[in-house]
């Protein structure tokens, strides 16, 4: 019966807890400053920290607040909650990379009726639960960059291998999927040999790639699409002493992957300067806040980085770059 | 026979995917490549036989993934202060020893039970790591990988300090007094403290071991890499459960050998290059392992429910 | 409520470790609704159930199985393969939702039945059993996909009930409720959770008692993946889309908040009122350090520590209580008994 009681009580509790704030006015509680919330899509991996700290850089030059949190494990369902969380919370922007497209477009939605701005950078969302999409480069264009790279470096002909961070993962099979079409397209006389997921584990990234080399003797490169799996890969190759033999290219940054460019393991490492991704989110997001940023405009103008084109609803960050043995030293993230 | 059912039946499961793949794939024995993964599973083995030992003593340890990555961390950043090997080792393994013993008070201290405080210092120590160090890859000296030698060799050191380990540590279950204990404790508490053993201390120790030995293996994992992942070692716990399980050691304590767990650690081991070599699609992976996992403990039931246990 | 003696005796403890939880979770509601102006209304509350009701599911049904002394570490793969499998009735079997939901409910408890006649007619731990399943549900999932292929675009009518209200809350929260009491009727009102519990003291006990062990066991893991799969379609529904790694590491919350709950994993002692205060108090946590402006991963490290002292809690005035009573019983001879 006690327990029946205590049951009652703790209702009571959420009872008036629930009656006792009623929702405040809309917009951010602190003193009216603009409160941006930036979502990655996960926590702990040094590609979104990049983002974060140009993000950084942009709210203090525009003295904004920004919320920077994401999900820590793999389970999709986690966006959404925070999303739906930061809607409560009432922030003014939701700028957010989507881990699946149509799961957090449920949420985004829900965001944009409750009157709040969202854009997404990174990877999009469904075009109607968003104003703009921060485009670093689209999906087609990355996985045509790494196709391309990959062509050129073999040229045009021989075995190679993709090592992703899982199967499920929506933007590493987004990606994979562009490969393949790409491959089916141009270049007939090279094959995908075999897909290996790593679990974003630099680790298991090295082991899969030391099984591949020697399952698949005339293997000539080995694509990396998730950023553990570039240093690993090139590990597992120079300890194999194939150096030069088989390439080894991929996404990441250039941090992870100096070493190896510099010895000549690595080949390529494709990315953009997500410095700039996050600092131009940022922007962008406190500009449609504002009202200086509408639909339909054609270029938007950043305070630090100049002006960029704005094509149909995406906002174009540039060409992803390629780093290489001759321009890495330039970059430091 | 039946006493070491388990072992045997591991071991020929094991010769029978061998067997196999010498047909199917004998590129999988070429030596180099095979050097090189076994050497990737130095650590694990280290790892798994510390997991052993304590499922011996019926305690479990789920926090060995997290502290592999909070000592692997640690243990770069010393090295990128310029710390010789010669400490490294010992701070690797002290490190690993305190995380260890934190399990070990609340186990043996407070009584409480493992699965929970492993399940809860699993999660703190891998938030707090990500939380403090924010996914960052730590850069080791370029000196430190292999110890300075030659990659052939230094793999053969890692993997004979790793089979040093296992064979020190199966002696010592079997023939010194102190793994005795382990077994009477496992076996049964309240027996073996009426028989004068002290079955907390021994469970303490226990987790300390474990831990050191987790310690232990971070620098067998450093060694090989010239960066350390601050989310390696995530997953460590269920591959080396399920080795420890599939190897015949009883969950229930008290029962199984280290030799069974090197055999189980090495067949769930060259399921996935195995795999990679039949040329099989890897979202099969997952769920080959499960079957084998499945059927490692039907033998044993289906035996025990024909013979009695 | 008819209890044996030892069972007074134990869940007496109980009793108290659920008060300290209710009180932790008033102070974690106060707290949070102090820190976050948003924290206390209505909507964040049904947020914060919309939210916890998948984990919660498989709580209610995980508290039955540790209190037999058992666990099921398959659950969260379960949930995945189940929305999978619905996803791939509805969009590739032709089946209308409601068809689909219920082959998938029929998929939940068959594969609840497999672990529950492993567990039960070979008599294996349940620990390594599902440890297995674990593996096997997922690798089915993804073999299923080939881990790619996901399923979204399902119809208005199924969504309504993981994002719309009903009868002015959340629609899954009624499903919830409606498991709730049904799980807490079975296991504080029935045989079955009576033979559960001396199961959980002493599955030989029980057995010699004449209690049909096996079979009382079976129910309780078919029942689990039953309402496994029923949190699979909750999930899908939330969510808009299925995919082969939908619930991955729900097993663990769940575990947690049961624990947290007052049961005691050596089975034998728990309550159903216990683990309901458990979720209460992961998920407000969840939610509200994101009111708090606090980073994600503050999250884990304070269930992790919110678990340490909720059992050391309930176990060092045990272990004092314990002491005591020996030293009362054989006095040291070389100190004088100490007076309280």
């Amino acid at each position: 019966m006690k327990n029946l009681l205590g049951l009652a009580l703790s209702a009571c509790l959420l009872a008036t807890g629930c009656t006792k704030s009623p929702p405040a006015s809309a917009g951010a509680d602190h003193e009216g400053r603009i409160t941006v919330a930036l979502l990655p899509k996960s926590k702990g991996n040094a590609y979104f920290i990049s983002c974060k700290a140009g993000a950084e850089k942009a709210a203090q030059a525009l003295g904004i607040d920004l919320l920077f949190d994401g999900p820590t494990d793999t389970d999709p369902a986690k966006q959404n909650e925070i999303v739906e969380n930061w809607i409560t919370l009432g922030v003014d922007v939701i700028a957010a990379a989507c881990d699946n497209r149509e799961g957090i477009s449920t949420a985004l939605r829900k965001a944009q009726d409750r009157g709040i701005k969202v854009i997404t950078y990174d990877a999009d969302a469904l075009p109607d639960a968003r104003t703009f999409f921060v485009n670093q480069a689209t999906p087609e264009g990355i996985a045509h960059a790494l196709m391309d790279e990959a062509a050129r470096l073999l040229n045009r002909e021989g075995e190679f291998a993709i090592i992703l961070a899982t199967l499920t993962a929506a933007n590493q099979q987004e990606w994979r999927h562009h490969i393949e079409a790409r491959l089916a397209e141009k270049y007939p006389k090279m094959t995908l040999v075999a897909v290996r997921p790593c679990d974003d584990l630099k680790d298991k990234a090295q082991s899969e790639a030391t099984a591949l080399l020697s399952a698949h003797p005339n293997l000539r490169l080995l694509m990396n699409i998730c950023s553990p799996a570039v240093p690993g890969a090139a590990e597992a190759v120079k300890q194999a002493g194939k150096v030069g033999q088989v390439k080894v290219i991929g996404l990441g940054l250039p941090n992870e992957n100096r070493r190896y460019v510099k010895e000549g393991v690595t080949d390529s490492v494709i990315l953009w300067k997500t410095e700039d991704l996050g600092y131009l989110t940022v922007e962008a997001a406190v500009a449609l806040a504002k009202g200086t940023l509408k639909p339909g405009d054609r270029t938007f103008k950043s305070g630090a980085l100049g002006e960029f084109e704005i094509r149909g609803d995406n906002i174009l960050l540039g060409e992803p770059f390629v780093f290489n043995r001759e321009n890495i030293d330039q970059f430091d993230f | 026979m039946s006493r070491h059912f388990r072992e045997i039946s591991v071991v020929a499961a094991l010769a029978l995917v061998l067997i196999g793949l010498a047909f199917a794939a004998p590129g999988f024995f070429q030596p180099q490549p095979l050097l090189s993964l076994v050497t990737r599973e130095a650590p694990t083995l280290v790892v798994a036989s510390g997991m052993a030992l304590v499922i011996i003593c019926r305690q479990i340890d789920i926090s060995v993934g997290s502290q592999f990555a909070v000592c692997g961390v640690l243990t770069g950043l010393l090295a990128s202060l310029g710390w010789p090997v010669a400490t490294l080792v010992p701070a690797a393994i002290a490190a690993g020893a305190v995380l260890g013993a934190v399990n070990g008070t609340l186990v043996a201290g407070l009584q409480l039970p493992s699965i929970v405080v492993t399940l809860a210092t699993m999660v703190t120590w891998r938030e707090a790591l990500r939380w403090w160090r924010q996914g960052e890859f730590v850069d080791l000296p370029v000196k430190l990988q292999w110890l300075g030698l030659s990659q052939r060799t230094g793999q053969w050191l890692l993997v004979a300090t790793a089979l040093m380990v296992l064979v020190v540590l199966a002696l010592g279950l079997r023939h010194l007094a102190a793994g005795r204990h382990c077994y009477a404790v496992g076996a049964d508490a309240e027996a073996a403290r009426l028989a004068g053993l002290r079955p907390r201390r021994v469970t303490f120790l226990a987790f300390v071991l474990v831990g050191a030995l987790t310690g232990l293996a971070t620098i067998l994992n450093v060694l090989q890499s010239p960066q350390v992942d601050p989310k390696s070692g995530t997953g460590l716990e269920l591959k080396t459960i399920a080795a420890v399980v599939v190897g015949g050691v009883s969950i229930a304590g008290g029962r199984g050998s280290l030799w069974g767990v090197f055999a189980g650690l090495l067949l769930l081991a060259c399921v996935s290059p195995a795999l990679t070599h039949l040329r099989v699609e890897a979202y099969w992976e997952k769920a080959i392992q499960g079957l084998i996992i499945l059927l490692a403990v039907l033998a044993d039931g289906v035996r025990m429910r024909k013979t009695g246990p | 409520m008819s209890q044996t003696p030892s069972q007074s005796g134990s869940s007496k403890g109980a009793l108290r470790h659920e008060w300290v939880l209710l009180m932790v979770v008033a102070l974690e509601w106060l707290y949070f609704n102090s820190v976050g102006p948003r924290f206390g209304t209505l909507e964040n509350s049904f947020d914060i159930l919309r939210h916890s009701v998948e984990i919660g599911l498989l709580a209610l049904v995980m508290t039955p199985i540790i209190i037999s002394g058992g666990i099921d570490l398959s659950l969260g793969s379960l949930l995945g393969l189940c929305a999978v499998v619905f996803g791939k009735l509805w969009r590739d079997g032709g089946f209308s939702p409601a068809a689909a939901a219920t082959c998938t409910l029929a998929l939940g408890a068959v594969a609840g039945g497999l672990n529950a006649s492993l567990i039960t007619w070979l008599r294996l731990p349940p620990l390594i059993v599902t440890l297995g399943t674990y593996s096997l549900f997922r690798g089915l999932a993804e073999a299923i996909t080939h881990g790619a292929d996901t399923f979204t675009n399902f119809p208005d009518a199924f969504l309504a009930l993981g994002q719309e209200r009903f009868l002015g809350v959340p629609t899954q929260a009624h499903l919830f409720i409606l498991v709730a009491g049904v799980m807490w009727l079975l296991l504080h009102r029935t045989t079955l959770g009576r033979t559960v519990r001396a199961i959980g003291f002493s599955p030989e006990g029980a057995r010699h008692a004449g209690l049909p062990v096996g079979r009382r066991l079976a129910s309780v893991y078919v029942l689990a993946g039953l309402i496994a799969a029923l949190a699979a379609i909750i999930y899908t529904a939330r969510l808009g889309q299925a995919r082969a790694d939908a619930g991955t590491g729900y097993e663990l919350f769940a575990i947690t908040a049961v624990v947290l709950g007052g049961t005691s994993i050596f089975g034998g002692i728990g309550t159903l009122h216990g683990t309901l205060l458990g979720i209460a108090a992961i998920a407000i946590l969840n939610n509200g350090l994101v009111h708090a402006r606090l980073p994600r991963e503050a999250a884990g490290v304070l269930t992790g520590a919110l678990l340490l002292l909720a059992l050391s809690g309930t176990v060092i005035p045990q272990l004092w209580n314990a002491r005591r009573a020996r030293r009362r019983r054989h006095p040291a001879p070389a100190s004088p008994s100490s007076p309280p």
